[in-house]
């Protein structure tokens, strides 16, 4: 062993115990899923033969079908509503800065530190008082202005060359155009990161879904999730792959963005 | 630029039209049809299992009749509750819920309004457990129908008692000084623990709803540093603990799995755990079920307790006549009904005319021919009631930080319970 290696040989085993720990979980997930409750209860950690059986039950317990379209659609429009609304209001808050906006900009970091908890009945009050409880208005308004991803695309756009927006307003763009056609072809990277963020948060999200879609039909992958392990017996075959099924999609998107996202969240201009 | 406003305009009513279809129209939870009843309840093979059999029995005499049963899970039930009744908007509730009966004293006292009393319902109560009927009774109004069963229960393996040189029947009618005499003998013995269980404090509350009259934590006040029947349930704890004749699993998992694999000579808990008993095929015919150890020197004690259970709960935004009518039609009064859900997903009745029944007196193969549901039920009709107040949560959390110290720290059994006086006091704001 070259002395190099003997150096490096703390930092890989304490690199591989780290891996180990992170991947362990996943892997434990994945190999529960094909394995009987029993099997899982007791601690098996070899794959099953039980993986078909666990879908039929998960299938015939919950509206597997439903959860994962309602998922993905809420997921899908409430990414695509953020990601326009925060990348708006973002470039509007560098863009065009003056004190009063940089006030209102502290303001809304400051309601970034409000837990959400604390938002639930005043939201809810105001959302049955509209009548809105049961629609999808109720559902995608609270979700799509973060002060997270509005600060994020400040931040970015605080990298977004002013030169190109001088040059295109002697090109005579119009300042929306210069937007759409400057800043996001530019900032992809930014917008990735912030997509994979959004897209996470929006599919992964439980209580506020919970509270105003009171109906079957409107149910989501974590609410079927939740529902898996409500009762006295809890069948862990079927839930790891109801879990598993859930995990997918958010980890599909990470690993296809996940170039974009560690370019978007340390600010790279290409 | 026109091309750009009309795209960001089809966007917008695309998504419109992809949501349109996700969501009901209709605000209120509560069902606008006046045929059709909302209940919010979870647990697909069990709680919603029953409804459905409910519904069909009542569809018998009211063809027209139907069901719209939400599945939630009951800590969403009970932060929807808590959400419409600090909105104060309570037309989102439902026609009926269901609660977990631990906690109709703490709802019941802080958000009336959610709530129907079913005093003038027409319902006997006196048909189900007092125990039960107990636990939804706030004020003296009769806020929940009584469901499940949910008495505990003493399963014990046969096999390993009998190879220490022990009956099942010398773990009936005892006291927890004979218990853990006998325990002792099948530790030693057999190297199996007699008991595992997982969340250490519910034991405690057994004990104490146990020995009745002579127990409550709260009677009136808070009474957790002088309880002596709290005493003795925490040095009986710590002596089994200490003597490895219980075991206690941090992790639900491995708690079923003490059961499913064979570690554990029994185990006490509500009647419910039978189906996480019986997922062990392989162990037919070795469990059967006897009633809990009572405490020997409390005057009234006895050897019944329950734990877990729900009831069913007529919100304060329903269709007040016609869910009172099914409640009534169905729940307390059809034993019909508790045979089929007896018999298709393993619902113990706490309505005790249910027990006469010829199903309900049958005897169960996995039990050794033993007629389980029957002794069940007539456990249940024993259950002395016991008032936990408003502050169930309070104290459990309080008693469980006492028996953590107690257990594994080696603190001082009486200066623990002064400790989760204070403590419960401190969090209810005495």
């Amino acid at each position: 062993m070259t002395r190099r290696a003997r150096s490096m040989a703390p930092a890989y085993i304490i690199l591989i115990i780290a891996s180990f720990l992170s991947v362990f979980p996943l892997y434990y997930m994945a190999v529960g899923a094909t394995n009987t409750s029993m099997d899982v209860t007791s601690g098996r950690l070899l794959p099953g033969t039980h993986l078909v059986e666990n879908f039929k039950s998960l299938i015939s317990n919950q509206n597997l079908g439903v959860a994962m379209w309602n998922s993905l659609r809420n997921a899908t429009v409430i990414t695509l509503l953020t990601l326009l609304v925060c990348s708006i209001a973002g470039y509007g808050f560098e863009i065009y800065h003056d004190r009063r906006k940089d006030k209102l900009m502290s303001i809304l970091l400051l309601a970034m530190m409000i837990p959400f908890v604390a938002l639930m009945v005043p939201l809810f009050r105001m959302f049955s008082g509209w009548n809105m409880i049961n629609s999808w208005m109720a559902l995608v308004l609270p979700a799509i202005s973060t002060p997270f991803m509005i600060m994020l695309f400040r931040q970015s756009a605080r990298s977004f060359p002013h030169d190109i927006i001088e040059a295109a307003r002697l090109e005579g763009l119009s300042e929306i155009r210069i937007f759409f056609q400057m800043f996001i072809p530019v900032m992809k990277s930014t917008y990735g990161a912030a997509m994979t963020v959004t897209f996470m948060n929006a599919w992964n999200n439980y209580m506020w879904p919970r509270i105003v879609l009171q109906s079957n039909d409107s149910i989501t992958m974590p609410m079927l999730v939740a529902n898996l392990k409500s009762g006295y017996v809890v069948d862990y075959g079927m839930l790891m792959l109801g879990v598993l099924i859930c995990t997918l999609p958010t980890a599909i998107i990470f690993l296809c963005l996940q170039k974009s996202f560690a370019n978007g969240i340390t600010g790279a201009v290409k | 630029m026109k091309k750009l406003i009309l795209s960001v305009l089809v966007a917008l009513t695309v998504v419109a039209t992809v949501f349109a279809g996700g969501a009901s129209e209709s605000q209120s939870a509560s069902s606008q049809d006046s045929n059709t009843l909302t209940v919010w309840a979870w647990d697909p093979n069990f709680n919603i299992a029953a409804l459905r059999a409910a519904e069909a029995l009542y569809q018998q005499d009211h063809p027209d009749f139907s069901l719209n049963i939400v599945e939630y899970v009951y800590n969403d039930i009970q932060t929807m509750l808590i959400t419409a009744a600090e909105a104060g908007n309570l037309s989102t509730l439902p026609d009926i819920f269901l609660m977990q009966d631990y906690q109709f004293h703490t709802y019941a006292n802080r958000y009336p309004e959610v709530f129907t009393s079913l005093n003038d319902s027409g319902i006997d109560f006196s048909q189900f457990t007092a125990g039960k009927t107990a636990d939804s009774n706030v004020n003296g109004n009769q806020y929940g129908v009584p469901f499940d069963n949910s008495t505990t229960i003493f399963a014990i393996r046969k096999d390993i008692v009998e190879e220490a040189g022990f009956t099942v029947e010398d773990f009936m009618d005892i006291t927890w000084d004979q218990f853990i005499e006998q325990a002792r003998v099948v530790k030693e013995k057999t190297g199996h623990p007699m008991i595992t269980i997982s969340g250490g404090s519910e034991i405690i509350i057994e004990i104490l709803q146990s020995a009745g009259s002579g127990s409550p934590v709260v009677n009136g006040e808070l009474n957790i540093a002088d309880n002596e029947v709290l005493y003795k349930a925490f040095e009986i704890y710590k002596t089994m603990y200490d003597e490895g004749i219980l075991v206690d699993y941090t992790d639900w998992n491995e708690y079923i799995a003490s059961m499913n694999n064979g570690v554990t000579g029994g185990v006490i808990q509500g009647c419910w755990i039978l189906a996480s008993i019986e997922a062990a095929a392989d162990q037919s015919g070795l469990w059967r079920i006897v009633n809990i150890p009572r405490l020997g020197d409390v005057e009234g004690a006895t050897n019944y307790a329950n734990i877990g259970g729900s009831s069913w709960v007529v919100s304060g935004n329903a269709n007040t006549e016609l869910a009172i009518d099914f409640l009534r039609s169905t729940f307390a009064s059809s034993t019909e009904l508790y045979d089929q859900v007896l018999a298709e997903n393993s619902v113990i009745a706490s309505y005790l005319p249910a027990a006469d029944s010829e199903l309900y007196g049958s005897e169960v193969e996995f039990y050794g021919g033993q007629s389980v549901y029957a002794d069940i039920v007539e456990f249940a009709g024993n259950v002395p009631a016991i008032d936990y107040g408003n502050w169930y949560n309070e104290i459990r959390d309080a008693l469980n930080v006492a028996l953590t110290n107690i257990v594994q720290n080696g603190a001082d059994i009486r200066s623990e319970m002064q400790a989760a006086e204070d403590t419960a006091r401190f969090n209810i704001g005495l």
